[in-house]
């Protein structure tokens, strides 16, 4: 509705003012009826050579706006921040079973998220392969028993409240239906974070235009409570979600 | 072909068209709205593993068990421990603002030298050998004797290796904050003749009378008194209440007796003379326990005490002392309890021994639901100090108070000047204290004061040095059971967080110093630090108090009954005036205490604070409440600023009318009024009325009694 | 597609027996801790004083020595509206659902990043329960630490008030979730209110649950709105129907008699037969 109401106004707005540069023409020129005729056959020439530019600038500008709104106005809004350091999901999954090796529930029935740089001692309290990467998170975590600060691609803003028990225990979905393939990824994507925002690009998805083909493509609030309405029936109390 | 107008139209179209079918607009709409939603400035909590540790606190003497709840060992919440056998889940609320205390902002961050008026930061190593050279210096001199500590509380191990630092110095001044379990000590010593203190069995009598006590309003150990007090219902006992002002206390209660200010000993001893007249009294403890004086006393009684007499004194009708009296004595298992408000002043002996006198006609000495007569506390087993020569021969002068009043130490500090050093830990006199002015003022003179505290309150203000101290959620210390509790149960409080500052345990910055001292100091402190002596002290306890964090000393009446000595009781003794004539101050202002204000050595926090109704402080006004007829009379009304003034001083202060007191009794809050700078949360906010109260001293227990001062009040 | 909903709906709500409160104050800090409300310098001006739960003082009127009080705490009521349909005064009137009725726990939710400050809702409570962020909220230095991730601190410029601890609710289901059970016990879900009173004097749970002490405490009519039928229960300002979730007791008339406003001669008429009156 909102964007309905915001489109209308916009359009308002153009035509009112091409409507008033006409009249205001009109009557810069005397009275209407008295010069008609040449009045107009002026205008019609001084009007063909202001339209040749009018609509030259108008293509211009329209083009340079639009080309910037697709190309460069992505690359100003998203600042771009590269991991600690590179992490290789496939072989992790592939050496420690699955997602919920690292990514638990503690018996709380709370969800562990971001494993803890404890929980790789077990493997990596000494180098294990011969990678940089490798190399950086022993010499700079496990050694120094610091957490690696991970940007989270799926970070959620404060005022979410998420449980993935509801989710993954209870409804019995996939990990893949929200985070998609990242268990199969060998290296760590850029974070593009939204400068106005702070938020992960994740959020608002890859495409700018918010067009997802996948379920794992957007984590918007549309997006949990398009979901919900299907699977449940309801999109589910504000507070479900919110805190 | 020209650049017109409609060019730059067409331009501004193009453009706003072009932008229009590209995502731009459409997306910054959105973010701009979520950019409102989060202000960089407003604090996102990090999210993590809950833990819950237990602790116990120290905040007062009733110790309850804590659960502190943590996020990724973050302290975020503090909960009542439901396994604790004091508190069983139950919290006040000051425990639950626990956690504002570790940020408070009049936290000590660092050691602190006194140079000039203002304090210098110095390093712990500089700090302890300032300490160290300066007593050293001082005993040397031979002046041993005139060094003193002051500890909050007087029981476990962090008081007591004070205790024992200064007499391996040489000096009997050991004091800790007077309160009433100290007038229960001396009430013991006369009418038992045994050392001791008094435990209530509240939770298991079936008529509590309570004469002024503060049940729900902080008395003793509060959250064990609340639990207690709301099975009350269930169990179908009476609570009734003494006291001329209805107080939560007397509000909750069955029955509310408003007693003229004082005379709750006048009417205890109406009581005994109804019980003892009536030959109502426990035969069986007559024939066993009774000892020496019941003679002269049932005679003083008789003259002195007749219910008719008593009703004049008391105010209260002759038929109510008496119906009162048999009801008492009656019931299965009553106990009549004394010490006002919080019980954290200690009162007049006359008033504990008339109530206690009530006890110990029932017969309820020891019983199930009674008074029970604990040994003092000795969980803690010490090897004996090695002193010096010089030591020896400075312990043989006495302490200066000899009753060991904290209240006398101060008066004689003052008077004579001859303190040389002062250490003080946890506690602030020059606040706590009636006649806070002179207190200060004596703490002043004193050449030499360090100070043991995490907070920059109004003592510490005045210190020389200041080694800061943990919080009680910083430190580890063993914390028995006390003020009023007939269980005895002593807890382990440990640090649920690593310390936020550079602070230290009391317990080992004394070690420190005791070892900078060297010789047979040193010598007496073997311990490498305050944990291993505290494992070494507390002996059998020791494996309780770390496995479960509590261990329980005593929970079953002691088998034995003392035998009750009348004689001091039977000599009348003179009820404690209130300062001041009734000709120049035609009012008594009684202080009052509110469990939500802190009033001890600790500032309430900014939670504790909030609380605080409107007709108690507001803004930087403190409210006292009369009842509308004494309002009248002095030509006040509802939130008129007025003038109060006694014989120790006036203050500004406004008007609560109340209909709950009695007409010509003003009272004010007590712990208002700090002067602390850091805590604008606290400063300057009310009156402390111990700018209004001097100590009286009660020549029978050598302690404080005062109880209320006459006051006038009239429109500022 | 697995079953998402949770059996028949909860109805939370919370009994206060007056005669035991004894106006301390626990509760009042123990919310104040665990919702990460803030504080300010001076907080003796009680209008714009936050405080979700908020221990009301009453007296009977009379004079020395008959004089008689009463502490009353009063949360959010959650009220479910005439009926239960979830029409309580601040629902109806929020143009933002900000604050909406959950009919599954009977919860009134209040979402402060939807709540843009128009106090509508504030205007429509009469319980004066919901709160205005006049200021952004400020810690002494170093005191953000202890604030928890469990609720979200507010701004300046929204409203808020008390939740049930929802967020307790959410934490007791997760731990319901994982175990695999379908719901969860009366004591997993409790208010730190509840939790932290040294008195006993609040009783939560779910009032659609004959087993829990709430129900057995007030036995809530189900088919008249949820009055009490315990004779020494009411609820405040009943007979608004805005059917409020917290119910109080007390033994003594005069408090039961201070829960609404009464004309001369009205009280007499009702307070016999209080929980069988209709209307």
């Amino acid at each position: 509705m909102f964007w309905g109401s915001m489109s209308n106004c916009i359009i308002n707005i153009l035509i009112d003012g091409v409507f008033m540069s006409e009249l205001e023409e009109k009557t810069e020129n005397g009275s209407v009826g008295a010069v008609e005729e040449g009045a107009s056959g002026e205008q019609k020439a001084g009007g063909d050579s202001g339209v040749g530019y009018g609509v030259l600038f108008f293509i211009g500008a329209f083009v340079v706006c639009f080309l910037s709104g697709w190309l460069l106005f992505p690359n100003l809004l998203y600042s771009k921040k590269e991991q600690p350091f590179n992490f290789n999901h496939a072989l992790h999954v592939e050496e420690m079973g699955g997602c919920d090796s690292c990514h638990f529930f503690r018996e709380d029935g709370s969800f562990s998220g971001m494993p803890k740089t404890a929980s790789c001692l077990e493997c990596h309290e000494e180098l294990l392969g011969e990678t940089e990467d490798e190399a950086i998170f022993v010499a700079e975590y496990v050694e120094k028993e610091k957490e690696v600060p991970w940007l989270i691609y799926s970070e959620q803003p404060d005022c979410v409240f998420f449980s993935h028990a509801a989710h993954v225990v209870k409804a019995g979905m996939d990990c893949r239906s929200c985070h998609g393939d990242i268990g199969e990824s060998t290296t760590t994507k850029t974070y593009e974070e939204n400068r106005i925002t702070g938020y992960s690009r994740d959020i608002w998805g890859k495409s700018i235009w918010g067009i997802k083909k996948n379920s794992w493509d957007r984590m918007k609030m549309d997006d949990c409570a398009e979901c919900h309405q299907e699977e449940t029936g309801s999109k589910g109390a504000c507070f479900q979600c919110h805190k | 072909m020209k650049i017109d107008r409609r060019s730059f139209l067409g331009l501004g179209l193009g453009a706003a068209a072009g932008v229009a079918v590209s995502p731009a607009t459409w997306k910054l709409m959105d973010d701009s709205s979520i950019w409102t939603q989060n202000w960089s400035w407003t604090p996102v909590p990090r999210d993590g593993e809950v833990t819950f540790d237990n602790t116990v606190c120290s905040l007062c003497p009733g110790n309850c068990g804590l659960s502190v709840r943590k996020i990724d060992g973050r302290p975020v919440k503090i909960e009542g421990r439901a396994d604790y056998p004091v508190n069983t889940g139950g919290v006040c609320l000051h425990g639950v603002s626990g956690l504002q205390y570790l940020y408070d902002p009049s936290r000590i961050k660092t050691p602190l030298k006194r140079t000039g008026d203002t304090f210098e930061a110095i390093s712990w190593d500089d700090a302890l050998e300032l300490v160290a050279t300066k007593l050293a210096e001082i005993k040397d001199a031979g002046k041993a004797d005139r060094i003193a500590c002051v500890t909050n509380h007087g029981v476990g191990t962090i008081p007591g290796l004070f205790g024992r630092f200064v007499k391996a110095l040489g000096s009997n001044n050991v004091y800790a904050m007077d309160t009433m379990d100290k007038t229960w000590e001396k009430t013991l010593e006369k009418m038992h003749g045994v050392h001791g203190t008094l435990g209530f069995d509240l939770e298991n009598s079936d008529f509590v009378l309570s004469f002024g006590t503060g049940l729900i309003e902080g008395w003793g150990s509060p959250v064990s008194n609340f639990k207690a007090n709301s099975s009350r219902k269930e169990r179908g006992a009476t609570l009734v209440q003494v006291e001329p002002r209805l107080s939560n206390t007397a509000a909750n209660a069955d029955t509310w007796i408003a007693a003229k200010p004082n005379t709750e000993a006048d009417l205890a001893l109406g009581m005994a003379n109804v019980i003892i007249s009536n030959n109502l009294y426990n035969t069986g403890y007559y024939v066993s326990g009774f000892g020496p004086g019941f003679d002269e006393l049932t005679a003083m009684l008789k003259e002195n005490y007749s219910p008719e007499a008593v009703a004049q004194t008391t105010g209260i009708k002759a038929a109510v002392i008496v119906d009162l009296a048999k009801r008492f004595v009656k019931a299965g298992a009553p106990v009549a309890i004394a010490g006002k408000g919080k019980g954290a002043t200690p009162g007049s002996m006359r008033e504990f021994a008339a109530v206690h006198l009530l006890n110990c006609l029932a017969g309820n000495i020891n019983t199930k639901g009674g008074a029970w007569i604990l040994s003092p506390q000795d969980y803690d087993q010490w090897p004996a100090v090695e002193m010096d020569d010089a030591a020896s021969e400075a312990i043989e002068k006495p302490a200066m108070d000899p009753a060991g009043s904290v209240a006398g130490f101060f008066a004689k500090a003052g008077a004579d000047k001859s303190v040389e050093a002062l250490l003080i830990s946890d506690a602030n006199p020059c606040f706590a204290l009636a006649d806070a002015q002179a207190v200060t003022k004596a703490v002043q003179d004193i050449p030499f004061v360090v100070s043991f505290s995490s907070f920059m309150d109004e003592t510490t203000q005045l210190a020389d040095v200041v080694l800061p101290s943990h919080t009680f959620l910083e430190r580890t210390e063993d914390l028995p059971s006390g003020a009023g509790m007939a269980r005895r149960v002593t807890g382990l409080a440990k640090p649920v967080i690593d310390p936020v500052f550079n602070t230290k345990n009391p317990g080992d910055a004394i070690l420190a110093i005791a070892k900078a001292m060297e010789g047979t100091v040193g010598d007496s402190f073997p311990w490498e630090s305050y944990e291993e002596c505290l494992e070494a002290v507390t002996g059998d306890l020791w494996s309780d108090l770390s496995d479960q964090g509590y261990a329980a000393v005593q929970e079953t009446p002691p088998a034995t009954r003392p035998s009750v000595d009348f004689t001091f009781v039977a000599q009348n003794p003179a009820p404690i005036a209130a300062e001041g004539t009734e000709a120049d101050f035609a009012l008594i202002l009684v202080p009052l205490d509110n469990v939500r204000i802190a009033a001890g050595s600790i500032a309430s926090s900014p939670f504790a604070v909030k609380t605080v109704a409107d007709t108690v402080l507001l803004g930087k006004d403190v409210l006292v409440e009369m009842n509308p007829e004494t309002a009248k009379a002095n030509k006040l009304s509802q939130g008129d600023l007025a003038v109060i003034e006694t014989p120790r001083g006036k203050a500004t202060v406004k008007v609560n009318l109340f209909e709950g007191i009695m007409p010509g009794v003003v009272a004010m809050v007590k712990g208002l009024g700090h002067a602390m700078d850091e805590n604008r949360y606290v400063n300057g906010k009310g009156v402390n009325i111990n700018e209004l109260m001097g100590p009286v001293m009660d020549a029978d227990s050598g302690l404080d009694a005062v109880w209320g001062i006459r006051a006038k009040i009239s429109k500022a | 597609m697995k079953q998402d909903k949770h059996g028949k709906n909860h109805k939370f709500g919370m009994v206060v027996d007056l005669d035991k409160c004894t106006g301390c104050g626990s509760c009042m800090v123990a919310c104040m801790s665990e919702n990460n409300v803030p504080f300010k310098e001076d907080e003796s001006n009680k209008k714009d004083s936050l405080t979700w739960m908020r221990v009301y003082k009453i007296t009977n009127g009379k004079s020395f020595p008959e004089t008689e009080i009463c502490y009353m705490p009063r949360p959010c009521m959650h009220c479910g509206g005439k009926g239960d349909h979830g029409h309580s005064p601040c629902v109806s009137v929020c143009p933002a659902v900000a604050t909406d009725y959950d009919h599954s726990s009977g919860i009134v939710s209040q979402i402060y990043t939807r709540c843009f400050g128009c106090r509508y809702c504030m205007g429509a409570c009469p319980y004066h329960a919901r709160y205005f962020n006049w200021w952004d909220p400020k810690w002494p230095e170093g005191m953000e630490s202890y604030l928890s991730p469990d609720v979200s601190p507010r701004m300046r410029g929204v409203v808020e008030k008390c939740s049930f601890c929802f967020h307790r609710y959410q934490e007791a289901r997760d731990l319901a979730y994982v175990e695999e059970r379908d719901d969860i016990e009366e004591q997993e879900y409790q208010t730190a209110c509840t939790q932290a009173c040294p008195a006993g004097a609040i009783t939560f749970g779910d009032l659609n649950n004959p087993d829990h002490a709430v129900s057995q405490l007030v036995e809530p009519d189900a088919h008249n709105c949820g009055k009490p039928k315990n004779p020494k229960a009411f609820r405040l300002l009943e007979r608004l129907q805005t059917n409020p979730k917290v119910y109080y007791v007390s033994e003594r008339e005069w408090v039961r008699k201070a829960g609404d406003n009464y004309l001369d001669g009205e009280w007499e008429k009702v307070k016999n037969n209080h929980g069988k009156d209709h209307g």
